[in-house]
């Protein structure tokens, strides 16, 4: 009784815990510790008779004892049972039981329900357990594919779930299909379990980026594996047949390991595939099989190095070596290439219909304006005296008219001197210096000595010296413009003094005054006597 | 001959001489004329001097109160004379180059027309300027072709004068205009001149040069000829102008070829000099090419 009380008790709380609202656990409440202490209690005696150890019967769940002594002792259970169910496992898969197997599904299937049961059995704190359940799970997916193409290679006719394959889909063909699409996208050796799980799960990563990014960069690429799976698939050279995928072909080319499709692939694809050395194709196509993506595009960017690097030993072409003379390039190779250089000469202006507008506009104003800019005449310096304007004297002449008539006389007599010809006295002036100037003119162009002509200039000339004209007077003064001494002289002949005189002179000087005495005298008397 | 062009060499080299004593002069006398207009004491320095630089002030006329520019000088006397020109080509011309060299509008005073191919004429440019010279002629005129089209022109003043070399661009003859009877005779006028925006020393000089070759017109002459500089290029129109309906309306008829000019060179010397000094040579390649602009603003 107190086992059925215990166990109802220890459902009651399992189920308590199932339907509670998980936001509940996050905060404490003394329900549901009680409810889990008690439902742990019930699962521990429900485990304890399949232990092959022998572990304490109850579940202590004292509420003095905490989490971790509670554990301790689920420990002490678990511990031992693990192994024990693994055993159990094993022998379950090596000798199946009497049922019609299905293929796919029941590995799907059966980790589904184990996953179950081992969560109902270790449900709560058991988080270690699951993962190592589900470790164990891959194993058996795992060995189930193996099991299944073992399966279809043995028996390619045999077709279970005919529900699901009709005429065009065929479950083993598809299986097939993708087989081989991993193993030429992987290289072959599709047995190797993990690691090309590992790679597979790798390469689904890459794929899904490499995708996207060879979509973005071009369509080489996608059109290369494209290629590849087309050219494998339909040996007849070109796309995809209706008899590849609805007729039964004994000869499935993906179960030929043996390279030759790659071959003719190297063949064709001579882009996708550009390795040196056509000798190596062989032996390269064995290891192209084995290489992965990653290698693959290193050998492809070691292609690529090698020809950049082969170019730039090189010399460049004749345009990108600078300065460049007729005799080191081509002949005529200038005029083929488009040279762009920098004019620094503003073009020719091109002459619109604007342009002329605006200048006759200019033209037009200027005409207006009568501004021009034409050589202008020069003043030109008068060649010919002006003329004389003989200016009628209305006062009354001073001379009478009998001067007037005596004047005339002397001048036609030639008595007189003849008047100025010219009456202005700044003529006059104009005159001597042009006489001046001339003569200069005269004595410079000619070789013969020609004396200074005299100019008769009549000025009173005093016979005074400089020193008394001015009380204040310049300080260098000179007496030079005094009268000459043969000036001062009146008198004729050589002139002797008295003392210089002799006997004979001097009685010839007194006989001729004598005579001159006389004579005056002579008429003087005349005078007096007649008185 | 020789002589007189020795002499005439010895003047211009004296009177290069005195040009900086001269402008000082000039200088002094302006300052002194200011300086009474304004009613300001003289400057200090020029006290000493005063008296006598008073007095020169007074016997100048109107020539003299502009200082003498010895760079100008060739055409000192170029106003007082008309110009006579002679035009000839380059050798062996093409008849569309005949054509273009017999519409210029400069055939006003030519004395001589040889475009080269005339059997009269001297095969060495060396002797075409001493027989231009002989004969008193003051400009030679000489235009260059490239497969008919006129593409230069070298216009050089005779007595020692300056020369300047011009490039032709967009030559469109009388015959492209139109066809010659309904533009009918070329008038033969003395012209009007118009020189547009000529504002700098260069382009000043490339008017006086542009300018010489043409005589003093009559005030009422209806003939037009422009050279109009837009970006260092010269544009050449030659117009004939009516007034239909008063003063203000204008009808402006286009006669006669036009073309543009470009400037490249002006040497100090005639055109058989090689040695020349060069007042100007146009450089295109230099970086700030396109920022220059020699003849005018």
């Amino acid at each position: 009784m107190d086992a059925t009380a215990a166990a109802d008790k220890g459902e009651a709380a399992l189920k308590l815990l199932e339907y509670a609202d998980p936001s509940h656990f996050l905060s404490p409440s003394a329900d549901l510790v009680t409810a889990a202490r008690a439902a742990s209690q019930h699962i521990y005696s429900s485990l304890v008779p399949l232990s092959p150890a022998q572990p304490p019967s109850t579940l202590l769940t004292d509420p003095a004892f905490d989490a971790e002594q509670i554990w301790s002792q689920i420990e002490l259970l678990a511990r031992p049972l693990l192994p024990h169910l693994r055993r159990q496992l094993r022998r379950l898969e090596q000798q199946p039981p009497s049922q019609p197997q299905a293929t796919l599904p029941l590995p799907v299937e059966k980790p589904a329900d184990s996953e179950e049961e081992e969560e109902e059995d270790g449900q709560g704190s058991e988080l270690d357990e699951l993962k190592e359940l589900e470790e164990t799970d891959d194993e058996e997916e795992l060995s189930d594919d193996e099991e299944d193409e073992e399966e279809e290679e043995e028996e390619l006719d045999q077709r279970a779930h005919k529900g699901l394959e009709d005429q065009f889909l065929k479950i083993g063909e598809m299986a097939e299909f993708l087989d081989k699409g991993d193993e030429e996208e992987y290289g072959g050796g599709a047995n190797r379990g993990e690691e090309k799980k590992a790679t597979k799960n790798w390469m689904a990563e890459s794929d899904d980026e490499g995708d996207e990014d060879r979509d973005e960069e071009g369509d080489e690429d996608l059109e290369d594996f494209e290629d590849d799976d087309e050219d494998g698939e339909g040996e007849d050279g070109g796309g995809i047949m209706y008899k590849d995928f609805f007729e039964k072909s004994h000869n499935r080319p993906a179960k030929k390991r043996d390279g030759s499709t790659k071959k003719v692939q190297f063949k064709e694809d001579t882009h996708t595939m550009e390795l040196d050395g056509s000798e190596n194709d062989d032996g390269n196509v064995e290891e192209e099989q084995g290489l992965s993506t990653h290698e693959k595009e290193q050998l492809k960017a070691r292609a690529k190095i090698e020809q950049m690097e082969k170019a730039a030993l090189e010399s460049s072409a004749w345009t990108m070596q600078g300065e460049v003379t007729a005799s080191s390039r081509p002949i005529n190779s200038a005029l083929e290439v488009d040279l762009d250089f920098e004019h620094n000469v503003r073009p020719a202006p091109v002459i619109t219909e604007e342009v002329t507008a605006s200048l006759e506009d200019m033209i037009k104003k200027r005409i207006a304006e009568g501004h021009f800019d034409d050589v202008e005449k020069p003043s030109l310096l008068p060649s010919k005296a002006p003329k004389e304007h003989k200016e009628l004297d209305e006062s009354k002449s001073k001379k009478g008219l009998a001067e007037l008539y005596e004047d005339d006389y002397a001048q036609k007599a030639g008595i007189a001197p003849a008047p100025l010809a010219i009456s202005d006295e700044l003529k006059q002036q104009a005159n001597t210096l042009f006489k001046r100037i001339c003569l200069k003119l005269d004595a410079l162009s000619h070789f013969h000595f020609a004396p200074k002509p005299v100019i008769e200039d009549m000025s009173v000339q005093a016979n005074v010296p400089a020193l008394a004209m001015e009380e204040i007077a310049p300080v260098a003064v000179s007496d030079a413009a005094m009268l000459a001494p043969e000036e001062v002289f009146e008198g004729k002949g050589d002139v002797k003094e008295e003392g210089e005189l002799t006997q004979a002179e001097r009685k010839r000087r007194r006989a001729n005054k004598k005579r001159r005495y006389a004579a005056s005298h002579k008429e003087r008397p005349a005078k007096l006597q007649k008185d | 001959m020789i002589r007189r062009n020795q002499r005439l060499r010895r003047e211009y080299l004296y009177s290069k001489s005195l040009e900086g004593a001269d402008r000082a002069q000039f200088e002094k006398k302006r300052r002194i004329r200011q300086a009474l207009e304004e009613g300001k004491p003289i400057p200090t320095e020029l006290r000493n001097e005063e008296h006598e630089l008073r007095r020169q002030i007074d016997l100048e006329d109107q020539e003299r109160q502009v200082p003498t520019n010895i760079v100008d000088n060739e055409y000192a006397t170029a106003t007082i004379r008309e110009p006579k020109i002679m035009l000839t080509t380059s050798r062996n011309p093409s008849s569309p180059l005949i054509q273009f060299v017999k519409w210029l509008p400069v055939n006003l005073n030519i004395m001589f027309f040889a475009p080269y191919c005339c059997s009269f004429l001297c095969q060495v440019i060396s002797e075409i300027v001493e027989a231009c010279r002989s004969h008193d002629i003051t400009d030679l005129i000489l235009v260059h072709e490239h497969r008919g089209k006129p593409d230069g022109l070298i216009v050089s003043h005779l007595p020692h004068g300056p020369t300047a070399y011009f490039g032709l661009l967009n030559v469109v003859t009388r015959h492209d205009i139109k066809d010659r009877k309904t533009m009918g005779k070329m008038s033969e006028a003395y012209p009007h001149l118009i020189l547009d925006n000529f504002s700098t020393k260069i382009g000043e000089r490339t008017a006086t040069i542009l300018k010489h070759l043409f005589p003093v017109p009559k005030p009422d002459s209806k003939r037009i000829i422009t050279f109009a500089n837009r970006d260092d290029y010269i544009s050449f129109r030659h117009h004939v102008y009516e007034k239909p309906g008063g003063p203000k309306s204008i009808d402006l008829k286009e006669v006669g070829p036009r073309f543009e000019l470009r400037l490249y060179q002006i040497k100090l010397g005639t055109v058989e000099l090689s040695e020349a000094k060069s007042e100007f040579v146009l450089r295109p390649y230099i970086n700030t090419a396109k920022k220059q602009r020699t003849l005018g603003a």
